[in-house]
């Protein structure tokens, strides 16, 4: 109610300063204008009971703006909304892509655990983007929604949501980088690399009737130890394909256990080359995976990596 | 005797219930022959029917069925769905008086639907226990109930008319007014009131010193020139934002005064005026215009919100009709260098 008054006022004095140029409204003693002021004087009082930051406006005098200079009608204000919350580009993004979730919440998702994987981008890369010192939790909800978004089928994705993702993703997605597929020569040869504590070896797979040959020499010249020479065939023995390929192999570096291992990974890769289904058999066997382990590093005050020296009384 | 009673009492368990198992036995009648013979059975049923009314009816077999539909892919479904929404939705009785949490945000009230009924339903005149009270409110509070304070809603509805005529007056001017509701879940209504009334929103903690200290705190935050029909106007006025002062808020609105006591703090060190929901047990003089309402329902929060929201929103109308009628009802900025020394660039821009 109090609103039309306002605008009541406004128009009426718009209209009388038209009827009466050159005169102010105090001279239009019309009673209409009468009411109209008597209105506005109430309303002008009341604001300055109010003591408002802005100081009061005098309305019963006419200003112009038909030739008033730009200087005389501008103001300045706040860029974006969020200006008090001091990070206004962030809380602002944040706003839209909440409302873009509001907005396409009842669209049909994926299955749990099906929806693309997205590297988004780090809390890092994100300050950079917006400039702003943006806490990690408030990061977090940002990339629930995110998770959120993704979600939603891929056959109905709308065009704006995809936009609003891509502009969160990382220029490169780690989880499109795929290992390239390996394949053998075009001499029925397949070559694979392993490598165990810092011996590493390569390994050319054929098929034949079960000649090895390693450094050119027989398995059992070798390795001596029955244990090295059952593991360096071990991805063969494990599928029963020990007269089924030749191995030729070349091995280097550490000690005759680590050839052993390195001779393993090296035999399974390039098995899993001609017959990519034994995969799940050579990872039960144990074939598939580097050991990662090495040997640890001495450390001061200790005689080896963890052993103390000899306890001496005094 | 024992034997009679033995007849009377397990005779019959003992006579038919192996009758009804030498039933099944003899009834050479499979599982599958009956269900095809049911499916020979309705299928003609089916076939007159179809033939007789243009909807078709669907067939009751999965055999039948599965041979004449295709599986729908999930955007076929999801259209099918909002499809089936559109024809149905307006069927049914016409529901009137609900209360649609949502309207509450997204269409809020204006200051002309204020009245005792509402604020009772949006359960704005239910105060905390009486052991909480803060005496600064016993002018607001009508009496105790179930050991609560319970508050004149007449008193809330006059005291938020009071507060809706400020917050107009101050849009009208051109002032800056700043909505702040930081508890949880006050974010949409906050952030809705800003935007009705042109104003800030502050959903989340206020950074101490924002007023007090704002050259360090907002100093990166842009600011903009606009004229009186609020048309952006900064590209005239080069880097002179540059080296200004941080903006105040002119007017503050704030929906959870017990948590923002800095902010109001910082509002009564700098002049600036505060409107707040002061509920029982909350000192009305930390607000320079209390509304005396319950600040721990949403649902009273929102009201609130949305009718100062409306109410700058009628002020803001009401600035930018009389920049139509050529009346500039604020002050224009100050220590700011003319653009150019041509006068062509003062013109006023095209409507």
């Amino acid at each position: 109610m109090n609103s039309v008054r306002i605008r009541a006022c406004f128009n009426n004095i718009a209209v009388s300063w038209s009827r009466h140029p050159g005169r102010g409204i105090n001279s239009a003693w019309t009673h209409r204008s009468i009411l109209h002021q008597t209105r506005c004087q109430s309303f002008s009082q009341s604001a300055a009971r109010t003591g408002i930051a802005a100081p009061e406006i005098d309305f019963s005098t006419n200003e112009q703006i038909r030739d008033v200079s730009l200087l005389e009608r501008v103001r300045v204000i706040p860029a974006s909304p969020s200006y008090f919350t001091a990070k206004p580009d962030f809380t602002d993004s944040f706003l839209s892509l909440q409302n873009i979730y509001r907005k396409y919440q009842t669209l049909p998702t994926v299955q749990p655990g099906h929806a693309p994987r997205v590297s988004w981008k780090s809390l890092a890369q994100y300050r950079l983007l917006v400039g702003e010192p943006v806490k990690a939790a408030k990061y977090h909800k940002v990339l629930q929604i995110l998770g959120r978004l993704n979600q939603i089928h891929p056959s109905l994705m709308p065009e704006e949501v995809r936009r609003e993702i891509d502009s969160y993703k990382r220029l490169l997605n780690a989880h499109e980088n795929m290992p390239r597929e390996r394949t053998g020569d075009g001499f029925g040869r397949a070559i694979g690399v392993g490598r165990r504590k810092s011996s590493s070896a390569r390994v050319w797979l054929v098929e034949g009737d079960g000649q090895v040959l390693v450094n050119g020499k027989s398995l059992t010249e070798t390795f001596p130890r029955l244990h090295d020479r059952e593991s360096a065939l071990w991805a063969l023995k494990a599928t029963q394909r020990l007269d089924k390929y030749n191995v030729w192999a070349l091995v280097s570096g550490g000690g005759l256990t680590g050839q052993a291992g390195a001779l393993t990974l090296g035999v399974a890769k390039a098995l899993l080359i001609h017959e990519p289904a034994l995969k799940p058999a050579l990872r039960r066997a144990g074939c598939i995976t580097r050991d990662p382990r090495r040997v640890e590093r001495k450390k001061p005050g200790k005689v080896k990596a963890r052993k103390m020296p000899a306890w001496v009384k005094r | 005797m024992i034997i009679r009673q033995l007849m009377l009492r397990q005779g019959r368990r003992a006579l038919f219930a192996p009758t009804r198992r030498w039933i099944r036995a003899l009834n050479t009648e499979t599982i599958e022959a009956s269900l095809e013979h049911h499916i020979r059975e309705t299928q003609p049923i089916e076939e007159f029917v179809n033939s007789q009314s243009h909807v078709p009816v669907q067939p009751t077999d999965a055999l039948t069925s599965e041979s004449e539909t295709e599986e729908l892919t999930t955007a076929e479904t999801w259209e099918a769905i909002q499809a089936q929404k559109q024809t149905t939705g307006p069927l049914g009785s016409a529901l009137s008086h609900l209360y649609r949490p949502h309207e509450l945000v997204n269409n809020p009230p204006s200051p002309k639907d204020i009245s005792v009924e509402s604020l009772i339903a949006a359960q704005a005149h239910l105060g905390h226990s009486t052991s909480l009270w803060h005496p600064g409110n016993s002018r607001y509070i009508f009496g105790i109930r179930s050991g609560i304070h319970i508050i004149d809603p007449s008193i809330t509805a006059a005291h938020l008319r009071r507060a809706c005529r400020i917050v107009s007056g101050v849009t009208a001017r051109g002032g800056i007014v700043l909505f702040a509701g930081t508890r949880e879940g006050q974010e949409r209504c906050v952030v809705k009131a800003a935007e009705l009334a042109g104003g800030c929103h502050l959903f989340e903690r206020w950074t101490p010193g924002s007023i007090t200290n704002g050259q360090q705190i907002l100093a990166r935050c842009k600011t903009k020139v606009v004229d009186e029909f609020d048309n952006d106007v900064t590209h005239l006025f080069g880097d002179q934002l540059m080296n200004r002062s941080v903006l105040k808020p002119d007017l503050v609105v704030c929906l959870n005064p017990r948590e923002n006591y800095v902010l109001l703090h910082e509002c009564g060190l700098n002049g600036v005026p505060t409107i707040g929901i002061v509920d029982t047990d909350q000192d009305p003089t930390w607000v320079t215009y209390p509304i005396p309402a319950n600040d721990d329902s949403l649902r009273c929060v929102q009201t609130i919100a949305g009718v100062l929201g409306r109410a700058g929103e009628t002020g803001k109308k009401a600035r930018l009709e009389a920049a139509d009628q050529g009346i500039i009802t604020f002050n224009p900025a100050e220590r700011l260098r003319n653009p150019g020394s041509r006068s062509g660039s003062e013109s006023r821009p095209s409507r």
